[in-house]
């Protein structure tokens, strides 16, 4: 699978993991030869792109992870990696999950992935730290698929601010939310990628700022409360970018993936991501070639 | 049941005569609150202006005029700042918007960009959700399983302001639920 992820697993110090992703028989996580912690974050994006590299049959991405829990020292690490990942992995898409939002290091990436993405070689997604920092360095528009939640699309749409923590107008609860407007709002203001996946009770997908299509059913309220739900999503989303899927089909059948596995669980606030992730394998077999004319069965 | 509490500071844009200590990083920040409102100083936490921005970042405001004791307490308590600008305009304050979900057994609170979920008869801490910055899947693992009561405050552990909003939340279920936040 040409998918080339980069991001941060909570493990202290700044070692880089990186190599081919796959699942372990016991659900665990492996980067190359060596077992990461699974948790909410990049880990749950991983898991959920390797279910969809096993179902075609392909190789798992490809993972650049900096150890990192916070104070930013496996993020610049994990960048510095970031050229010798592109060759290794021959990736038509490139991923940024949970990095430190450091809008140098961003800016600095985009510019050099630059003439690739202008030739149609390559597409970038963003999510998380990524999306944050991609926003804020003004490179939001070099990216092909974003997906922020409700509370993240004012952050998108504001380009005052530099982090969801700051954002005061638009937020997600208050009055006149309105998130037909903020995605359209971002686009004007180039804070968004062509396509947004946005996650919310109804998932939204926009190309250029305009709503084309949403995700309703099945409604599983609580996959809002289990942490690493909206990185499954952009795991599978990504990686069927990668596997040939046009990303506006990626999107709806990742976030279709997500709510069905959910609703198969019988997903309760208590669960782990990993949960909904054993669910995948049987979602993305039943359901996937009736969801998109991509799917090659 | 959805309920919405938005606290919210105005968007500053003039001069008030305030100025702000700069840090490489949101703990840093966070240890000169601290160390400055022990010391009987008002400060508050905002956004530096944008040309001061480098991605992740937290301020401490207060007014200029103050500023040598400022300095003087943080460096007496190994709190210095990066550096200090004599402006406050641009800066923006913290999202102070809180909503929560009810699931029956468990409650859900929404701050800003993040989630904390609790077991509403035990007060333990069963998920947190949200945000993007590295140390949230380590306080998601730190985290959950731990009573409110017996469970450090995210900004205790957290190094970012996605590790602010989930303390934003943790204080919002100590409230909730009647428990007693860490004051820390």
């Amino acid at each position: 699978m040409r998918l080339l992820i980069l991001g941060t697993v909570p493990i202290e110090g700044g070692r880089v993991f990186a190599g081919r992703v796959s699942r372990g028989a016991d659900g665990t996580l492996l980067v190359g030869d060596v077992s990461v912690p699974v948790s909410q974050g990049t880990a749950s994006m991983l898991l959920a792109a390797a279910t969809v590299a096993e179902r075609f049959e392909t190789a798992g991405p490809w993972a650049v992870l900096g150890g990192d829990i916070g104070r930013g020292d496996g993020t610049r690490v994990a960048y510095r990696q970031l050229e010798e990942a592109l060759t290794e992995s021959d990736a038509l898409v490139v991923a940024f999950h949970y990095v430190q939002p450091i809008m140098a290091l961003m800016r600095e990436a985009v510019e050099r992935l630059g003439p690739r993405v202008d030739a149609g070689e390559l597409a970038l997604v963003a999510d998380a730290g990524g999306m944050y920092a991609a926003k804020a360095c003004g490179a939001a528009s070099r990216f092909e698929l974003m997906t922020p939640d409700v509370g993240e699309l004012g952050f998108l749409a504001d380009p005052s601010v530099s982090h969801p923590a700051y954002v005061t107008h638009y937020l997600f609860g208050a009055e006149r939310f309105d998130p037909i407007s903020l995605a359209r709002e971002s686009a004007k203001s180039n804070g968004a990628a062509r396509v947004l996946l946005i996650k919310g009770v109804v998932d939204r997908i926009a190309v250029g700022g305009e709503i084309v299509a949403t995700v309703e059913e099945p409604n599983v309220a609580a996959l809002e409360a289990i942490g690493g739900t909206g990185d499954t999503i952009t795991g599978l989303a990504a990686a069927l970018m990668a596997a040939g899927f046009p990303t506006v089909d990626a999107a709806l059948c990742a976030a279709r993936t997500n709510r069905e596995a959910g609703a198969r669980l019988g997903a309760r606030p208590d669960h782990r991501a990993q949960d909904l992730v054993r669910l995948f394998p049987q979602v993305l077999r039943e359901k996937l070639c009736a969801w998109s004319d991509a799917c090659v069965c | 049941m959805a309920l919405f509490r938005h606290r919210r500071a105005p968007r500053q844009t003039g001069d008030d005569g305030l100025g702000l200590f700069l840090f490489d990083d949101v703990s840093a920040a966070l240890k000169a609150e601290r160390v400055l409102g022990s010391a009987g100083y008002e400060v508050s936490l905002v956004a530096p202006p944008p040309h001061l921005r480098a991605g992740c970042d937290l301020a401490v405001a207060l007014p200029r005029v103050e500023r040598p004791g400022a300095e003087r307490r943080l460096r007496e308590s190994g709190a210095e700042s990066k550096e200090w600008a004599d402006t406050f305009a641009g800066t923006c304050a913290l999202a102070d918007l809180v909503t929560t979900v009810d699931f029956g057994s468990w409650l859900m609170v929404r701050a800003g960009n993040m989630k904390m979920t609790v077991e509403k008869s035990t007060g333990r801490i069963v998920n947190t959700s949200g945000g993007g910055c590295p140390d949230i899947p380590y306080l998601n693992l730190e985290l959950v399983g731990n009573t409110l009561a017996g469970s450090m405050r995210p900004r205790e552990l957290g190094y970012t302001l996605c590790g602010l909003m989930l303390d934003r939340a943790y204080r919002e279920c100590c409230d909730l639920l009647g428990q007693e936040a860490d004051p820390s």
